[in-house]
């Protein structure tokens, strides 16, 4: 479940920053000049059939060799025996000619033109003089590593994470992937389980940048390394990524920013906690400052205080930090106005608050909610006492009239009268059958959870709308 | 509190007024596609230990293709219960079967829960499955025309103009063939799965009932259309390719036997002299309500053949109205009219033999053959070597069989009903191979101790 809920922030996360940049402002490492053909190539609109499937290839290829293990042939040439993983290597490699950046010759030719992409990223690199000579080394878009050895399905996995970090575009994934699935490379699971493995990726990368902000030379990765992690290719990909970010530690030093050096700090201690012994370690005074306009995360972070949500909690801190570093950080390159990054996080509260209401089924109990919630209360008390009122009458009469009293109004049904109607005959059953039977009375509580486990599952699959299911687990409630 | 008290003696007496029977709590309306689904739900909510609502895809403009299964156990085959189903409204402007499963839907959870014997038996036995309609799309271009009278056509096919009942593969063409040439004789559709989702021409309305006969192993099934009056049965495609032509299937007998089984109940069907439903028909094919589908008009890649030749499924059409899509209130008539013929047609799945399928060890054989002596027609084994074979009264020679497995045959008299278990024990080719060498080790053994070596 954490990880799902990280999932959906890391996801919330990227989407809402893809709507709001609107250009990558992150840079771009240089080609070596290995890659000046290569480089060349994306600056032409058209890419070779070839070279469109060899890449496609590759990239099923390795989805399928992190599935199953198994490298199986390329589609070019309509085969599907299994190949010596070796093999399959060196056809990456040979690809890797022709495998063009079509990732974002493909963004060029569908959403921005190759030119600007290039051009943008060669200005943002020529800004920082200093670290041109470090900037030479890992291309994220070819398909071979520094040393020239090919990649393995974990690699290309990280390269996409880190393409779409740098580039702030989660489209980057879902073109390829459609790409992919259009030309019936991949099944849609494997898509998902791709987009799980580039999700996981990813999120390792925000929380390790957010760490890097502080630490210089040697780290203790504490993370787990999960599977994506190839060693020459992180070390790879983390030199690259240091740079960039001490840098902006940098800049934001001159600017006397305190809070995120402090939060740094913190991150690190965090990271520190995330690894071990040292626990809730993180004092709610400093690090958190920033977090103090998020009333809702605060108390969603309060609610997570027991020992086994220790590794949520400040999983859940370490990206809020990271959110808030970029909108810090796009604010400061001007990618967008400071009134646009306060609402932003506005926003980003409203909505942690509506989703762990409804993730999490619990309220964060702030006094000052969202309108819909307090609407909900008042109905539920006209629902209660609704149907306490019918519960009333019934006893009363206790006589078969009751049940031709309620066919002219269910002629003209409130949804919510059916349902009730419905639901009171079957209470009714249960209670004679029970008695017939000799039972002692049914189990009302196991009755009510098996109603809104089969309430939720109905509304997943389109068959209850959700205000009605709403309407039964409330009637239910209400028995 | 004495004013509301009136108020309610009022109202109840105006309700008594036009309420009626024990069929009180139904009420006898259109349903347009959310009023369907509401209706289901309300069963649903009455009923949730019997009842359960799946969909099994969606029309081609979104709408769900929603299913109620009635059974003591919802939602699970249990090994040796027969699995029923209805489909109705395939043609979207013949409404009443589409009406008439909602209805029975509430029909059978009020019976159910008013201890109705018959009912409680056919619900603990036997998981029915209720569509009451397959063209969602269709109904409601149908029911949004203007008017009293509703068009002949307008409505029938899908939302891409699709005839439903003449978009699912043809079998019969390939049974024919067999039939002259040899071949199989059964599960005609090869390569299920892949044949129909790369074919474009299917709608996606088919492909859900087709991918549905696939899960699930029905045995028995109708499908429900308007039109005219009577019960259909395979085949409804000609031999010949002639417009009329008697096309009697291996299970003739039994198909008739169940077709009749239906228009015995209902009045108008089984009215021997019932006109009919306009004066140029030709229902020379129509006896006793029930008729032969090639010998009233021949029907290429319909429903209900592509049931009984690609599944263990046996399937009969049925025309509930003259009127495709009559006033609303004659459908409490036409309910009064059915409701036991379709009662009773459930019925009907517990029939013939059924039992089990095992090996010697007791595991189930699933995709067993039972072949029955005579009839040119083999079912299969689910999944956990359970089946069910429809037979009419008589004796016959029932055999199982199985690949890697010795075939077994058995002796069977069949009533007209309940169902007669049968359960076969294989004997795998290994087993009787070592049974052998085991002989004949002990025959060598025996000899050697008698003479000495």
């Amino acid at each position: 479940m954490a990880s799902k809920y990280v999932g959906l922030f890391i996801f919330f996360h990227i989407v809402s920053l893809n709507v709001m940049s609107q250009t990558s402002a992150f840079p771009t490492p240089t080609a070596s000049t290995n890659d000046k053909t290569v480089y060349n190539r994306q600056l032409t609109e058209e890419r070779p059939i070839q070279a469109q499937i060899a890449e496609a290839d590759s990239v099923k290829a390795a989805v399928q060799s992190a599935e199953s293990k198994r490298p199986t042939s390329s589609k070019v040439t309509e085969s599907q025996q299994d190949r010596d993983g070796l093999t399959l290597l060196k056809s990456l490699a040979d690809g890797q000619k022709t495998q063009v950046k079509t990732e974002v010759s493909a963004k060029g030719v569908q959403y921005v033109p190759d030119e600007s992409d290039s051009t943008k990223s060669r200005r943002l690199v020529e800004d920082y003089d200093s670290t041109k000579n470090g900037m030479d080394n890992d291309d994220p878009e070819t398909f071979r590593q520094v040393d020239g050895t090919p990649l393995t399905a974990e690699d290309i996995v990280q390269k996409i994470a880190n393409k779409i970090y740098e580039e702030d575009d989660r489209g980057v994934f879902d073109r390829i992937v459609s790409k992919l699935l259009k030309l019936g490379l991949i099944t849609d699971s494997q898509a998902d389980t791709l987009e799980y493995q580039v999700a996981e990726a990813l999120q390792d990368l925000i929380a390790k940048n957010a760490k890097n902000n502080e630490i210089e030379g040697a780290e203790s990765n504490d993370r787990e390394t999960k599977e994506q992690q190839d060693d020459q290719g992180s070390d790879t990909n983390t030199d690259t990524w240091e740079q960039p970010r001490s840098r902006y530690s940098n800049k934001e030093g001159d600017e006397a920013d305190d809070d995120v050096e402090e939060e740094a700090d913190k991150d690190a201690e965090v990271q520190g906690g995330n690894a071990g012994d040292e626990g809730n370690e993180v004092s709610p005074e400093d690090g958190l400052q920033d977090l103090q306009y998020f009333p809702n995360f605060y108390l969603l972070l309060r609610s997570l205080d027991s020992d086994q949500d220790t590794q949520e909690r400040e999983t859940l801190i370490t990206i809020m930090k990271t959110l808030i570093d970029f909108v810090k950080m796009m604010v400061k390159y001007g990618t967008i106005t400071p009134e646009e990054g306060v609402s932003y996080l506005e926003n980003l509260d409203a909505m942690i608050a509506m989703q762990t209401k409804s993730k999490l089924g619990k309220s964060l109990g702030l006094p000052d909610f969202t309108a819909p919630t307090g609407k909900n209360l008042d109905e539920d008390d006209n629902t209660k006492a609704e149907a306490a009122k019918m519960q009333r009458e019934y006893e009363n009469l206790k006589d078969s009239t009751k049940e031709e009293q309620q066919s002219p109004e269910t002629r003209q049904p409130g949804k919510s009268q059916t349902y009730l109607e419905a639901i009171r005959k079957n209470i009714e059953w249960l209670k004679k059958h029970n008695k017939e039977e000799g039972k002692d009375d049914y189990d009302l509580s196991k009755l009510k959870d098996f109603m809104d486990q089969q309430v939720d599952s109905y509304i997943e699959k389109g068959i209850i709308a959700k205000d009605e299911g709403d309407t039964i687990k409330r009637i239910y409630s209400s028995l | 509190m004495k004013l509301f008290l009136t108020v309610l003696l009022l109202g109840a007496a105006v309700a008594s007024a036009t309420s009626a029977g024990t069929d009180g709590e139904i009420s006898y309306e259109y349903h347009r596609y959310e009023e369907l689904r509401k209706a289901l739900v309300s069963v649903w909510l009455q009923c949730p230990t019997i009842t359960r609502i799946y969909t099994i895809g969606e029309s081609f403009e979104g709408r769900e293709l929603l299913v109620l299964e009635m059974s003591d156990n919802p939602g699970t085959h249990e090994a040796g219960e027969p699995e029923f189903k209805y489909i109705a409204n395939m043609h979207g402007n013949e409404a009443v079967g589409r009406e008439l499963l909602i209805y029975l839907a509430q029909y059978l959870c009020n019976q159910y829960q008013q201890g109705n014997e018959t009912v409680i038996e056919l619900i603990h036995n036997t998981r029915i499955h209720l569509m009451p309609s397959m063209n969602p799309d269709g109904f409601e271009k149908a029911a949004s025309q203007p008017g009293e009278i509703k068009d002949w056509f307008v409505g029938r096919s899908n939302a891409q103009g699709v005839d439903l009942n003449r978009n699912f593969p043809d079998l019969d063409r390939i049974i024919y063939v067999n039939e002259r040439e040899g071949g199989a004789n059964n599960h005609l559709l090869q390569n299920m799965k892949k044949a129909v989702d790369e074919n474009t021409k299917l709608a996606p309305e088919t492909k859900a009932v087709i991918h549905w006969i696939m899960d699930i192993p029905f045995v028995l099934s109708a499908n429900l259309h308007g039109g005219d009056v009577v019960a259909n049965y395979p085949y409804d495609e000609t031999r010949t390719g002639s417009t009329h032509e008697y096309s009697a299937s291996p299970d003739d007998v039994m198909f008739k036997s169940l077709a009749k089984a239906y228009s015995i109940y209902n009045p108008v069907m089984s009215d021997p002299q019932r006109p009919p439903c306009r004066k140029n028909d030709d229902d020379s094919s129509f006896k006793e309500g029930i008729t032969n589908g090639g010998a009233w008009y021949s029907v290429p890649g319909g429903m209900q053949d592509f049931n009984y030749l690609s599944s263990n499924c046996f399937e009969i059409t049925l025309e509930l109205s003259c009127d495709k899509f009559p006033d609303e209130d004659t459908l409490k008539t036409y309910w009064e009219q059915n409701r036991n013929s379709l009662v009773n047609y459930i019925e009907q799945v517990h029939r013939g033999v059924k039992g089990f399928v095992r090996d010697f060890q007791g595991n189930p054989i699933s995709n067993a053959s039972i072949s029955v002596e005579g009839i040119d027609h083999d079912i299969t084994t689910a999944k956990d070597g359970d089946y069910w074979r429809l037979l009419a009264p008589g004796n016959y020679k029932v055999a199982a069989s199985a690949p890697g497995y010795l075939t077994v045959i058995k002796k069977v008299a069949v009533p007209y009903s309940p169902a007669t278990r049968v359960d076969f024990e294989l004997e795998s080719l290994m087993e009787r191979k070592e049974e052998e060498r085991e002989e004949l080790m002990d025959w060598w053994k025996m000899m050697s101790e008698t003479l000495n070596f």
